[in-house]
């Protein structure tokens, strides 16, 4: 058995147990992002308030639709929800009309989605660079979208 | 990381960017040290979620992309050495890596588009990985077993895990992170019997490099 290395085993669990988020609340996870809604209606898929649609994708209610630039996608009685006089947006339906994956753990209440193809159109059909956020280690944020006029390498590395 | 530094210092360009991000879910206590050792000036990004991985489709580390002046992508998913590393002693001993990127990326700074290396449009979309459903939905269970692990619910942490190698069985970046947690690492016999299986099965451990020796 040669000598292990690039193990760290200590790092499997060093990690407090702790509450995702409050009761009767729910987690949405997009692009490294990590939204807690204070409340979600009920019944299939996952009915959250409208107004926090934006934050976790960008995409804005607008009259001609769920908009993302010039994306719109139409509003349906699948899409937005009437229950007791309040408004839902049903995120997990949007996701499917876009053809956006997600892994639900619906017991925890936590909706993890991937990549929305159409916002990666212009990668797949004309080689542009997607939007992409990081955070840098000095905290600072760094938009590919901001590098215009500059040459960019992205590299990727692991310490495995 | 050390060459990265000095081929980012040799290049000395305020119009060139360099980004490296660490695909590890080990944070800061994984990469942090790596990054430091190399007293580095360009930005460095702890990638827990492999975000990057992600938004360029790559599966194995270390993976590039190439970015003009216009954010138009050049060149895409090449084994992304620095150069040629040499490890261990006697019949210990490995070596990987090449020593063909670093000129041709200087080839690029100083021609730009004219650059022999830079690729047009329909190269680099081919050479995009095209990932299926499952291997998209792949990304999405990571996440989620990441967040549970951070949680210290790691019974979930495991299982989606689990979910994200399974629809992606293309992703060494699963397979290899996942064994970082193990006593054995992410190089011991796992490793070495999950290589013998990608190349008996003709799974690429890295997209062919097509820059010319």
């Amino acid at each position: 058995m040669a000598k292990a290395f690039m193990a760290f085993p200590e790092l499997r669990n060093p990690f407090v147990a702790k509450e995702i988020h409050p009761e009767g609340s729910a987690t949405v996870l997009y692009q490294g992002k990590t939204i807690t809604l204070s409340e979600k209606g009920d019944g299939d898929g996952l009915l959250i308030n409208p107004e926090y649609l934006r934050q976790i994708n960008g995409f804005e209610i607008k009259p001609e639709g769920a908009c993302f630039k010039d994306l719109c996608i139409p509003l349906n009685d699948e899409l937005l929800i009437e229950q007791a006089g309040r408004q839902w947006f049903n995120l997990a339906a949007f996701a499917d009309l876009l053809d956006q994956p997600y892994v639900a753990d619906v017991a925890a209440g936590v909706w993890s989605f991937g990549e929305i193809p159409a916002k990666r159109a212009n990668m797949m059909v004309d080689a542009m660079a997607p939007d992409l956020e990081l955070v840098d280690r000095q905290g600072e944020v760094v938009r590919l979208a901001d590098l215009k006029g500059k040459k960019a390498l992205i590299v990727t590395w692991s310490s495995w | 990381m050390p060459v990265w530094q000095r081929i980012y210092e040799e290049i000395n360009d305020p119009d060139f960017v360099l980004i490296c991000a660490a695909q590890d879910t080990g944070g800061e206590a994984a990469a942090g040290p790596i990054f430091d050792a190399a007293k580095p000036t360009f930005i460095q990004v702890i990638d827990e979620d492999h975000l990057v991985s992600s938004a360029f489709n790559f599966v194995n580390v270390p993976s590039a992309a190439w970015i003009d002046e216009d954010g138009r992508i050049v060149r895409i998913d090449e084994g992304t050495y620095a150069k040629v590393h040499e490890l261990g002693v006697g019949d210990q001993a490995i070596s990987f890596g090449t020593n063909v990127y670093e000129p041709a990326l200087k080839d690029w700074m100083a021609n730009g588009a004219q650059s022999r290396y830079v690729q047009p449009a329909a190269t680099v979309t081919g050479n995009i990985r095209k990932l299926s459903a499952d291997q998209q939905r792949a990304d999405a269970a990571f996440c989620l077993g990441n967040l549970f692990r951070r949680c210290g619910i790691g019974a979930k942490a495991d299982q989606y895990w689990k979910m994200a190698a399974d629809l992606n069985p293309h992703s060494v970046n699963f397979i290899r992170q996942n064994l970082t947690l193990s006593e054995e690492g992410s190089a011991g016999e796992q490793f070495r019997a999950m290589r013998e299986e990608f190349e008996r099965t003709g799974r690429d451990y890295y997209r062919p490099m097509d820059i010319e020796n």
